[in-house]
């Protein structure tokens, strides 16, 4: 893998957690490289979630080394791996229904104006740069004042995954983005993804809808019982091949063979 | 983007909501203040029209000065309730301030400092009801229902059940019986109050950190908050929102009674939730809340004035708290619908 000497820009080795009984990672890697668009896939428990936690800061792994960019890191919470800009969009987005859109975006960074040595919110540059932000990625939402409660799903997931990437991240880790979404902001999702991408920006998103995968990922990763079993390039590879990897087995899926007579090319 | 997909559809209606709002989409969008300011008007008028009285100066005054400690109280409980807590121990707080700065005053402190004395003990209080709230993770409901018993009860002891009167010639009484520039002094100790409530509250991110956590606890601990804190710091405020108004109460009282302000964190409670604030968390206003407050005071005054039986006034503020709540649950769902 690394013969080809570029530098990567995640490069975790032999990361191995232990819960109780159950080695929920063994011995696991995962190499990234700049702008790429990596696709961690796996069934219920494969350890994916763990992994991308691991990587978030949000799980402390027993052993194994992480590399950002060449350099050796190690993670004790989510701000050490924020401060090395690496960011994760949670599956719940973690947004409060009853603030607005700038609101949520600048969430804990508001900008702020001293008076008399009072901060007070700077609600015109919040605005300001939110319309900026979200014209920035395109993503389409017409106010920045409406509550975040009265927008659709995937205008949601929008606001989480532009404020994921407002703090400039070098890797974006997305947990489930397209879960629950109706098709046409599916679309609007994976064309933020791509649209991040084309920044710079390293992406690995965790999916079960594997046709999600073929749309955007350069790569996939298969992980099965805390391992990695298989990793293919996504020009390799079929729909029906990552459905075997994940089960495990040879598994002659219904959902694989109809996906693959419409066509998932990219 | 598919033009004829939800999120498109979706994406059309908020541009059309986004046309410099009218009058209309204001008015939904702020539905509970509004409903609350139209019953504080009907109420209003109601009394103006079958009582001579109601609607004079000295009447309208006397109103503002009764419903200092209210107005006071419910504004830092609007705090509160946004975050999804609540507050029971305020009227006991209240008794215990009043009757220790009797007491105090008495025992011949000086009047500056035994306010200073009070406010901090309404801290102490709030501080310590907020460490088992946020840190313990006891819910506010149990901890300030505790608090409500053993304050109350601390009151009785220190007074053995009898009022503390505190000298009429002292400086402290002012505090709840003078006047300046022809407005009692306890109506402008609550329109302050009021003014750094609401810009706290609206324009400053403790005030966002506050709404947000009622809506999204977690969400606001992960974008790097001290949650905890903040939790905590809302129970401070009540602590000395109460202390205040029980300084302000025995000022105009000239006593300190153990027995002050029994019922009053349900007055304070129903100020708030007419106005507009969720029990729930995440959503509260200001303006809602003193328009609460004045209603319930109002209500108060108007049966008075009109010779009915004070009884009534629970009977009808029950009743205008129901109803309230039933049209403003009304308005926000045709809202909802017609979106």
């Amino acid at each position: 893998m690394m013969s080809d000497g570029e530098t990567y820009r995640v490069r975790m080795t032999g990361i191995s957690k232990r819960y109780g009984p159950i080695q929920t990672l063994d011995d696991v890697s995962l190499n990234l490289k700049p702008g790429e668009v990596l696709g961690l896939v796996g069934d219920n428990g494969a350890g994916k979630s763990t992994l991308s936690k691991v990587l978030s800061g949000a799980v402390i792994p027993d052993s194994g080394t992480i590399e950002i960019d060449g350099k050796a890191v190690s993670f004790s919470s989510p701000a050490d791996a924020r401060a090395a800009r690496v960011e994760m969009v949670y599956q719940d987005l973690s947004l409060c229904d009853t603030v607005d859109v700038a609101g949520n975006l600048f969430l804990g960074r508001e900008p702020r104006r001293h008076v008399l040595g009072v901060p007070f919110l700077d609600n015109k540059r919040m605005h300001d740069e939110t319309r900026n932000m979200l014209d920035r990625l395109g993503i389409v939402i017409a106010d920045t004042r409406l509550k975040v409660e009265n927008l659709s799903g995937g205008q949601r997931q929008s606001i989480a995954i532009g404020r994921a990437a407002s703090f400039d991240p070098s890797v974006l880790i997305m947990d489930e983005p397209t879960a629950a979404l109706a098709v046409a902001e599916v679309e609007a999702v994976l064309e933020l993804i791509r649209a991040v991408s084309a920044r710079g920006v390293s992406v690995i998103l965790i999916t079960h809808r594997l046709q999600d995968l073929f749309l955007v990922c350069d790569r996939i990763q298969v992980m099965y019982e805390g391992r990695n079993v298989a990793e293919r390039r996504i020009g390799d590879t079929s729909i029906e091949e990552v459905v075997n990897l994940i089960v495990g087995r040879k598994f002659n899926a219904r959902s694989a063979r109809a996906s693959r007579d419409e066509g998932v090319q990219p | 983007m598919n033009v004829t997909s939800p999120s498109a559809d979706m994406g059309a209606s908020s541009s059309r909501r986004a046309r410099k709002g009218s009058w209309k989409d204001v008015a939904i969008a702020n539905g509970s203040v509004v409903s609350i300011a139209l019953f504080f008007i009907v109420v209003c008028v109601v009394f103006s029209l079958i009582t001579g009285s109601f609607l004079t100066t000295p009447n309208l005054l006397n109103i503002v000065r009764q419903s200092a400690p209210l107005l006071i109280v419910a504004a830092a409980m609007t705090f509160v309730i946004t975050t999804g807590g609540i507050d029971l121990s305020v009227g006991s707080v209240l008794a215990l301030t009043a009757t220790l700065s009797a007491v105090l005053l008495q025992a011949g402190l000086p009047w500056p400092l035994v306010v200073i004395a009070m406010l901090a003990l309404g801290a102490a209080i709030g501080a310590l009801q907020g460490f088992f709230i946020a840190y313990e993770r006891i819910p506010a409901f149990i901890v300030t229902l505790a608090g409500l018993s053993v304050i109350r009860g601390v009151a009785l002891l220190i007074t053995g059940g009898y009022s503390i009167p505190v000298e009429p010639t002292s400086f402290f009484v002012n505090i709840g019986r003078a006047w300046f520039l022809g407005v009692p002094v306890p109506a402008l100790l609550a329109l302050a109050v009021l003014i750094v409530a609401y810009l706290a509250f609206n324009q400053t991110p403790f005030g966002r950190y506050v709404t947000g956590i009622g809506a999204n606890a977690e969400a606001v601990r992960r974008a790097g908050v001290d949650t905890r804190f903040m939790t905590l710091f809302v129970y401070i405020l009540s602590g000395m929102a109460a202390a205040s108004a029980g300084i302000i109460l025995a000022a105009r009282l000239g006593s300190g009674s153990s027995n002050a302000g029994q019922g009053f964190e349900l007055d304070v409670i129903a100020a708030v939730v007419l106005g507009g604030t969720s029990l729930f968390g995440g959503r509260g206003t200001i303006i809602g809340t003193v328009l609460g407050a004045l209603t319930v005071a109002v209500i108060g005054n108007g049966l008075i004035l009109a010779h009915m039986s004070p009884f009534l006034t629970p009977i009808v503020t029950g009743t205008i708290i129901l109803v309230a709540i039933w049209l403003n649950f009304r308005l926000f769902k045709g809202a909802a619908r017609s979106r």
